[in-house]
């Protein structure tokens, strides 16, 4: 299993390869496993080292590796926290057990069926996914989980409380060892694409991933149901591994046990996952010579590798080889001219909204607010604490629902739409308390808000396949071109969370004309920024505004800012629009003197 | 089941529901206690609830005191048990990721269920009887003194606790140090020991509940802890998980929708309603039904 290891990092060393290289390293990979396979059996053939017993115990490893690499998939990189692995596995065990013992079908399209099963089974338990976040979606799908096995307890076709037993011993070697590769390749390959870049967003910033165009919806479920599918096959495996099953094999302790597997290995790590598998699985065995006292002192042994090393063995150690991927394709990144990113401009009022209001409670927080953008236009809009300029970008960007009124970009209507389509649409934003992905790096902050016209599918990030290569070589320079226009190419592979503020300001607007917009929202950008940084901001908005072809919207405090930088400022105050116009008639407007500037402003 | 739902047999259930719903509403109290305080899922608080029950077994076979006695010792020494729990396992981890605290309860509760299954056997063992049985029967309905002294008792029980939690100097620092743990600290609250309280009290709230359920179900066994504690833990969560009165709402609606599948649907789904009921209130009350909805601001 160490050559699997090292045949997937040679499998995701660099971005560029030509078809030659991934040929290549598709071909090292699977020399690696075959290697693998054979210097087991070999082993065990010839009585070195691996004895009978040592066989079967890593059969349980390879089957604790599917489990757990599969729940890493949902709990570690999509940060969903699920309790309920052991009810997919239940229903894989069982399904493909029916299948070979009943209907006399081959072992292939059992766990094939099995998997499937399971999947749809990931499919409902994904749908309180996307209501309940944290502790509530652990407790949700612990629930499901119980739930999954009960009805197998009312299900007599299969034996209901009995059990079934008389399963045919299908499962060897070959097959544990062949489904844990291909789990932990088809899981690699996914985290490491456009797809993964999602998931790992939404494990970061759920609402920041949503405005950045992530549909995390589609996303959720997906990890759902692919994490189910795996557990689904790996339920297969232990049914004709151990012959007979009964529902209290899959009870909340067999759930316990894969998420002991991802922690105890560290949470999006899959190397660390297929360690802890070995760790998991020898552990009580090992501890077999204390007869009585096992489990007592296994459950010490938990309790102190989680208070010795709480963030699991690896941590998410393994992510530095994405770094080395991305040092090759640094290099490259020089010829794209910064090219527009905005399509060809529609009819010149970009952005209309129509009487909008929104209410919090009995709070109105904006009130029949009516504006009209133009193509190009840059307009900033001011008011004291609390006026709802906020507001009003959280319901352009869909985070916030209007209560009445209706918004309109580039003539459709967008009142109802979710984040994400808005942000496909061409609406972009920054946030007031800058939300980046904090732990990832600054070109994945990046590359995650990219889109391509005819993005890769998933069968194809899997395979590493068709458009795979070349979008994922674009994607990187371009994102690389991203980085360059805002300084922040030397900083590439830095944390992001990491970077000081103003450097992250900038990012996070990187990030967000990372995604094409026609329409960019920034909400106070100068926040605590120097006048000197205060002062190259207002360059740079200047310079992207006339380079990016964009409309730009603006809520900014420092009025020294606004009135160099904007053509028209609109001005709310407590939810009312009480001026919309030059700057140069703002400072003479008296309701706006009164509610906000005050005497000494300007 | 068969034959009509007549009314005495409705009211028969919802005595003997309110009644396992009390000891499930004491367990309860414990979780949603520890989760307001330092958000952490206790997965060892049912095996706190078995040990609870053993010690009040011990204390009245081995050393013959009387209930009255062996119930607040019990729940003394749950409380030692719990603090000395937290201190121990979980108060290393505060720092550390919630997940790794998470796993560290889970190996708790396996540690305790173990040593139980080693030291007191793993046999259920028949729970001493205190009193004897006395049963009326209004009009249909059959209520034994048993179910009353436990009603009553969890009443009591808590009625007190809600007088600590919201009526004393010590139940204000818990609501301060739950509320925010480090605003509370710059307030001179010594959060560690109001942490250190709560577990204290919760352990023993469980230990209650533990001797109430030997007493009631005449059995106790070492493993009697997980299924005890989820269903509770579950409760505590559909009522509003951190909130006093949440706890108690689900716990007493877990038990009666319990008796209720028991004797109207079939016993073989006694434990999927729990998990049935948390997953639809959670749908359309994602904070339980007496929690409100936080929402994120942007």
């Amino acid at each position: 299993m160490v050559s699997e290891a090292k045949a997937t990092v040679a499998k995701s060393i660099g971005t560029r390869a030509t078809d030659g290289k991934q040929l290549t390293r598709g071909a090292v990979a699977l020399g690696g496993l075959a290697a693998g396979y054979f210097l087991v059996v070999g082993l065990h053939r010839a009585g070195v080292l691996i004895s009978d017993y040592y066989l079967q115990i890593l059969i349980w490893v390879g089957i604790n590796t599917i489990m757990g690499v599969s729940l890493n998939l949902i709990n570690g990189f999509t940060g969903q926290f699920s309790l309920g692995h052991a009810g997919f596995m239940a229903i894989g065990a069982y399904v493909a057990a029916y299948m070979t013992k009943i209907l006399g079908a081959p072992f292939a399209p059992a766990l094939l069926v099995g998997g499937t099963a399971a999947a749809l089974g990931g499919l409902v338990v994904g749908i309180p996914a996307l209501r309940l976040a944290g502790d509530y979606l652990a407790i949700a799908t612990l629930g499901f989980g119980e739930i999954i096995r009960v009805i197998i307890l009312n299900l007599d076709v299969v034996g209901g409380p009995r059990g079934l037993p008389g399963i045919p011993a299908h499962t060897t070697f070959l097959w544990v060892y062949a489904m844990a590769a291909a789990t932990v390749v088809i899981v690699r390959n996914l985290i490491w694409s456009r797809q993964g870049r999602a998931l790992v967003a939404i494990r970061e910033d759920e609402t920041a991933a949503e405005t950045m165009g992530v549909d995390t919806t589609r996303y959720k479920i997906m990890a759902f149901v692919v994490g189910a599918f795996f557990a689904g096959v790996a339920g297969g495996l232990y049914a004709h591994k151990i012959t007979f099953i009964d529902p209290s094999q899959f009870d909340f302790m067999k759930s316990i046990e894969a998420l002991v597997i991802i922690v105890l290995g560290g949470l999006g790590s899959i190397t660390g996952t297929v360690l802890a598998a070995f760790v998991v699985t020898f552990l009580p065995e090992a501890l077999r010579a204390f007869a009585d006292y096992r489990m007592i002192i296994y459950s010490l042994m938990l309790i102190l590798m989680m208070l010795y090393r709480p963030r699991g063995l690896m941590g998410t150690a393994e992510f530095g080889f994405r770094q080395l991927g991305l040092g090759d394709a640094r290099s490259s990144a020089r010829d794209v001219g910064g090219q527009a990113m905005g399509r060809n401009d529609g009819p010149p009022p970009v952005l209309e909204t129509r009487g909008v209001c929104m209410d919090f409670g009995g709070l109105r927080a904006v009130s029949d607010f009516c504006m009209t953008l133009r193509q190009g236009e840059l307009v900033g809009l001011i008011g004291p604490n609390g006026a709802g300029k906020t507001t009003v970008f959280n319901v352009l960007t869909g985070l916030s629902e209007a209560t009445c009124g209706s918004v309109h970009f580039m003539g459709n209507d967008i009142t109802r739409k979710r984040p994400s389509e808005i942000n496909d649409m061409g609406i972009a934003r920054t946030f007031q308390n800058i939300r980046l992905f904090s732990n990832l790096t600054v070109l994945d902050n990046v590359r995650i808000a990219f889109r391509g016209e005819r993005p890769y599918s998933m069968t194809e990030a899997v395979l590493r396949a068709g458009r795979y290569s070349s979008q994922e070589e674009e994607i990187c320079r371009k994102s690389m071109e991203f980085l360059r226009l805002f300084g922040l190419d030397d900083r590439a592979s830095e944390i992001a969370g990491k970077l000081p503020y103003g450097a992250q300001r900038r990012l996070e607007m990187a990030r967000a004309l990372a995604t094409g917009p026609k329409l960019l929202l920034l909400d106070e950008p100068a926040a605590g920024m120097n006048p000197q940084e205060t002062h190259e901001l207002l360059e740079l908005i200047r310079w992207i505004h006339e380079r990016f072809d964009l409309t730009v919207l603006l809520i900014e405090h420092d009025m020294n800012l606004v009135m160099k930088l904007c053509q028209r400022i609109i001005v709310l105050d407590y939810g009312n629009t009480i001026a919309d116009d030059a700057p140069a008639d703002i400072v003479k407007n008296r309701r706006v003197i009164d509610a906000y500037l005050g005497e000494e402003a300007v | 089941m068969p034959g009509g739902l007549d009314i005495s047999m409705v009211v028969q259930q919802l005595v003997n529901g309110l009644a396992l719903g009390s000891v499930y509403a004491l367990i309860a109290l414990g979780y949603t206690m520890v989760y307001g305080i330092v958000r952490l899922i206790n997965f060892a608080h049912g095996d706190i609830f078995m040990l609870g029950a053993y010690y009040g077994y011990f204390a009245i076979t081995m050393f013959k005191i009387p209930f009255a006695l062996a119930l607040p010792l019990a729940m003394g020494l749950a409380a030692v048990t719990g603090m000395a729990v937290e201190r121990l396992a979980y108060k290393p981890l505060r720092q550390a990721p919630r997940i790794a605290s998470l796993i560290t309860a889970i190996g708790v509760s396996l540690l305790l269920q173990n040593l139980g299954l080693k030291f007191f056997e793993a046999r259920p063992r028949p729970y001493p009887r205190i009193i004897p049985m006395v049963v009326w029967d209004v009009g249909g309905v059959v209520v034994s003194n048993v179910q009353l002294i436990m009603l009553a008792l969890a009443i009591a029980l808590m009625v007190l606790i809600s007088l600590i939690v919201y009526r004393t100097k010590i139940g204000k620092a818990m609501r301060a140090v739950s509320f925010d743990k480090d605003a509370a600290r710059l307030m001179g609250i010594d959060a560690d020991m109001v942490i250190g309280v709560t577990f204290a009290l919760g352990s023993a709230l469980a230990a209650a509940g533990g001797m109430l359920v030997g007493f009631y179900y005449n059995r106790i066994s070492p493993t009697m802890g997980a299924m005890y504690g989820l269903k509770a833990f579950v409760a505590a969560v559909v009522g509003g998980i951190g909130i006093v009165p949440g706890a108690m709402l689900g716990g007493l609606i877990m038990g009666v929708a319990e008796v209720f599948v028991i004797a109207f649907v079939s016993s073989m789904l006694k434990d999927a309603i729990a998990f049935a009921i948390l997953i639809v209130i959670l749908l359309f009350k994602p904070a339980g039904l007496l929690g409100r909805a936080v929402r994120e601001k942007v």
